[in-house]
């Protein structure tokens, strides 16, 4: 009886762990190789940190720039780096050339493309916790140099003769690093995505903005 | 994020009338204190250390027209009055701000600029933004940069430029700004460094820069300009605090000795703050009559015309006079040059460029 335990009910448990704790080991690296070779047996795995949700979050929208910028590196390509010139038609040229190649290359982009549905929760909670810390004059001078119902969207250059608003320093702390070529710019209450170089809008999150108290 | 202030403008004139220029060990003081704690504008009494060097001669300020009264002159305005520099081996500079208009005021500015350097050998023209407002086609650029300084331009005087939130940025890449393709950036002229900072866009990786860039500086005067103010009078726009909390501190910490601005259309000279002196000079082209709500920030301000300064850094202190179209005088005085023990004596000092 000793013997018959020891020969098939023993191998039996081990076998049954050894599935269960692979199952296991599966489900909590989910997205990973499952190869196990090398790892620690299933009874030493420690259990597998937490993903930080908003680093998730982020990651995934600094994916979405980078996949951006290598589409923007291919056009550049083609359309060299303006180099210093006395001549204001070499920038502007390259400028519109620029931003028109972009612009058709992403000519079915939509808002929010590149914040991307995940990350736009988090980019207004940004807005709106650096807005709390503003006091309501220092909130109206934020869009004192623009006029009322300045139009923006997507692939269309940002109007020439209007200034572009200052983003406010510590605002700029608290949003995701942009590489050189992209930046921040609030227009009325939307947050935009501007190629610099090109002067075209990638990206607008409308309505990022709290209200303003009237 | 911006400070408003709302006093009577005679009051301005009272002020800016008795305005004077704090002592160097006043200004020690205050560098000292502003390390230690940042934020309010208030000047910090304490001990001062001895001041290196020669004792400057007293500060001289001439009183401006009243605010809200204008000496502008209809057709050619009058030749400046210009001091010229007192010493031999100055750095001569002119500033202007605000400038891209292209219309009558900033060809008259010009011309005064042009006028004035015949007295005051400036060799080079520091802007502190706004230097193409509206359309930046190629024309704009002639319109509005080259024929009103065209004179200057003519006589090879470079112009170095900072970025106005109504520039934009791709003004990096035309030579005559002098930019070198760079938001931000650097140079030097004999004794001085100047930092040249894009405030429209103050992110992370340009206050690296800055620090990285202050922290290597030896030079004896360092000298930083941008467009918006991180202390003003102004009714419009008025302090920039936000930038002023990330900047000031690698300002104070590195010994940054003077810091023009714009975008106020308006001259005024604050009282030093934490050991440093602020100009703002946004009425190159365009001005806002009556816009400085004077304040106790301010030593002397100007809002009735439109103005320019001509500047000159010394061994042991910096003069500098503001003219206005009609070539009156504004301000003037003499600045000395803070006690700092890290700064390298006139005779160590290294030159470059």
């Amino acid at each position: 009886m000793r013997k018959l335990i020891l020969s098939v009910v023993v191998p039996s448990v081990i076998v049954a762990f050894g599935v269960c704790a692979s199952a296991q080991t599966r489900t909590s690296t989910a997205g990973q190789p499952a190869s196990t070779a090398g790892q620690p047996t299933a009874a030493t795995v420690p259990p597998q940190p937490r993903v930080n949700p908003t680093a998730e979050v982020m990651a995934a929208f600094r994916k979405r720039v980078d996949e951006y910028l290598k589409l923007r590196n291919e056009i550049t390509k083609k359309i060299p780096e303006v180099k210093e010139t006395g001549d204001p038609n070499k920038i502007s040229a390259r400028e519109k050339a620029l931003g028109q190649a972009i612009a058709a290359a992403r000519a079915s982009a939509k808002p929010g493309d590149v914040f991307g549905r995940d990350a736009t929760p988090l980019f207004m909670k940004i807005l709106a916790d650096d807005w709390r810390t503003r006091k309501p004059a220092d909130r109206k001078a934020v869009f004192t140099e623009l006029p009322k119902g300045t139009h923006i969207n997507i692939n269309q250059p940002y109007p020439t003769t209007l200034p572009l608003l200052t983003v406010p320093g510590n605002l700029l702390a608290s949003l995701p690093v942009l590489p050189d070529e992209l930046e921040y710019r609030v227009v009325d209450r939307h947050l935009l995505l501007r190629d610099r170089d090109a002067n075209l809008t990638i990206d607008v999150l409308f309505n990022a903005l709290p209200r303003m108290e009237k | 994020m911006r400070a408003r202030y709302r006093l009577p403008l005679y009051l301005l004139t009272l002020t800016v009338g008795a305005a004077c220029v704090s002592a160097p060990a006043d200004l020690a003081a205050q560098r000292a204190a502003g390390s230690a704690q940042q934020a309010p504008a208030q000047q910090t009494q304490k001990p001062a250390p001895p001041a290196r060097g020669p004792t400057p001669p007293p500060p001289s300020v001439v009183a401006p027209p009243e605010p809200g009264t204008t000496t502008a002159t209809k057709g050619a305005p009058a030749p400046p009055a210009v001091t010229p520099p007192s010493e031999k081996d100055g750095v001569l500079f002119a500033v202007i701000g605000d400038t891209g208009t292209g219309t009558q005021s900033q060809f008259d500015i010009g011309k005064q600029l042009a006028t004035a350097r015949s007295s005051f050998p400036f060799e080079f023209v520091i802007m502190v933004g706004d230097n193409i407002y509206g359309s930046e086609r190629p024309q704009d650029f002639s319109q509005k940069f080259e024929k009103p300084y065209q004179t200057l331009l003519d006589a090879k005087v470079p112009f170095y430029a900072a970025l106005g939130n109504h520039d934009d940025p791709t003004q990096r890449y035309y030579k005559p700004f002098n930019m070198n393709g760079e938001r931000y950036y650097t140079y030097t002229k004999g004794s001085a460094r100047f930092f040249v900072l894009d405030s429209n866009y103050m992110d992370q990786k340009q206050l690296k820069w800055l620090e990285d860039q202050l922290s290597r500086s030896n030079d004896r005067w360092k000298i930083a300009y941008f467009h918006h103010p991180l202390y003003s009078s102004g009714g419009r726009h008025g302090s920039e605090i936000d930038l002023r909390s990330q900047v000031e501190p690698l300002f104070i910490k590195y010994g940054v000795d003077v810091v023009f601005a714009g975008h106020e259309h308006f001259y005024e000279r604050i009282k030093p703050q934490k050991g440093i002196y602020y100009f703002t000079e946004g009425g190159s082209a365009k001005i806002a009559k009556g816009d400085i709500k004077k304040s106790e920030l301010t030593a002397a301000g100007f809002d009735a015309d439109y103005s320019f300064m001509l500047t000159e850094l010394g061994k042991e202190a910096m003069r500098f006079q503001v003219l206005s179209r009609g070539g009156k005088p504004v301000d003037s005085g003499m600045l000395p040059l803070m006690p700092d023990p890290k700064r390298p004596s006139t005779d160590d000092r290294t030159r470059s460029q």
